[in-house]
């Protein structure tokens, strides 16, 4: 008889999501019972399983391959099994046994659900910054961008790109804004799985109206012209170079920057 | 630096673990551009990454749920607060009793049995100030003031 208790049960933050709650020896007689109970879930039309091993004590090989046959089949159907509380001593035995290649695991049920809006219903999600326009503050804004792009899965060159792109934005933002009331830049990064948003938003100082418009207008062309013979005046250029739309807006309250950056590998 | 107003960075992101290193690490570069040492830089880094880690852990019900910084450096110190949108009854018992274990003198610091609760104790050693208020709903603000060491 299998020592081990599954209990399937609703998630609290996502009752329409489904987690195990695994109490005990996964072994290599608690195969059949494993079986059974992700029948149960294929009967429904769940894709997405979260395993809550905080209370499992050991895992048999023959355990963690049933546990990889019920992943395979969730994963054809666009989802995937997921490890959420497995103890330490529990993940330095599955990590030497290759587990750690195979699932993914989380140290929280909040990151296990998060891994679903982001890999499975494809969400985005957004971050809002507001920092003070002076040029020392680009480059930990900058930095902080790719960061995060980077921990959402995006290649050391798409990071770079968008870091650079945020670098260009940002400077013009200091640069061209408002001098005389010095109110802080915000920037709005939205991210999802196949694109980068970001928004700059700075106030405009009314002295460069004329000379933000003229940016603008070599902007709206469809190859804006890089001025190789001056040292400066390549920014736009480039910003539209490396990304997939770039819209510039003037209003009373300042100028904003919005650029579409789609993730490429 | 400007004496008369401290620089202010106001930073809102998803209630999600993959954000704190990206955060964390932005606040301890915006110190170094401002002339913090690398040391204490790198403390409030960790100070920043405690306190944002609870705010998701513990203080975030909703799916929805985001974290809301708000940092000022002075030429002196640093101060900055983060609230979180409401946590479970038990987490905020859980990081009531935190912050006030927090209080204890360092030597009498130990870990509790299943190997928690020391995040909040490391904060206060590496802080003049830790408060915490709770709002309606019972949302969080947590705050932190660090003074300068090298001056």
């Amino acid at each position: 008889m299998a020592s081990v208790k599954i209990q399937k049960k609703p998630v609290d933050l996502r009752p329409d999501l489904t987690m195990w709650k695994i109490d005990g020896a996964l072994d290599s007689d608690s195969i059949g019972y494993i079986h059974r109970e992700f029948e149960s879930v294929l009967e429904t039309e769940q894709n997405f399983l979260i395993a809550e091993m905080s209370g499992v004590s050991v895992v048999s090989s023959a355990a963690l391959g049933q546990l990889m046959g019920c992943k395979q089949m969730l994963v054809e159907r666009g989802g995937d099994l997921v490890l959420t509380g497995v103890n330490l001593d529990v993940k330095t035995k599955l990590s030497a046994m290759g587990a750690t290649k195979i699932f993914k695991f989380y140290n929280e049920m909040r990151s296990a659900i998060n891994a679903y809006h982001w890999e499975v219903e494809r969400k985005s999600e957004k971050l809002n910054l507001s920092f003070p326009s002076e040029l020392q503050f680009v480059p930990p804004v900058r930095q902080m961008v790719s960061r995060i792009s980077r921990q959402k899965g995006y290649s050391p060159r798409d990071s770079f790109r968008i870091e650079t792109i945020v670098d260009e934005v940002c400077n013009n933002a200091v640069e061209h804004g408002s001098l005389r009331d010095k109110k802080n830049i915000d920037i709005t990064v939205t991210i999802d799985p196949k694109k980068i948003e970001l928004e700059v938003i700075n106030a405009s100082d009314p002295d460069q109206t004329a000379r933000l418009k003229e940016l603008s207008k070599s902007v709206s062309k469809k190859a804006p012209e890089a001025h190789l013979d001056e040292k400066r005046g390549r920014g736009l250029a480039l910003i539209k170079m490396l990304s997939n739309d770039l819209d510039i807006t003037f209003s009373s309250q300042g100028t904003s920057v919005h650029v579409t950056k789609l993730r490429e590998e | 630096m400007d004496d008369k107003r401290p620089y202010i960075f106001k930073i809102t992101f998803p209630s999600d673990l993959d954000y704190i290193a990206p955060v964390r690490k932005f606040v301890a570069e915006t110190l170094a551009v401002t002339k913090f040492s690398p040391k204490f830089a790198y403390r409030s880094e960790v100070i920043v990454d405690e306190i944002c880690h609870n705010a998701i852990v513990h203080g975030s019900r909703s799916i929805d749920a985001t974290v809301e910084m708000e940092c000022s450096i002075f030429p002196d110190r640093f101060e900055f607060h983060v609230n979180d949108q409401g946590g479970k009854k038990e987490d905020l018992d859980r990081l009531k009793t935190a912050v006030k274990k927090a209080d204890k003198r360092a030597d009498e610091l130990t870990e509790e049995k299943e190997g928690r609760g020391l995040g909040l104790e490391i904060v206060r050693l590496l802080s003049e100030e830790v408060k915490m208020e709770v709002g309606v709903g019972n949302t969080t603000r947590v705050r932190v003031v660090r003074k300068r060491e090298d001056l």
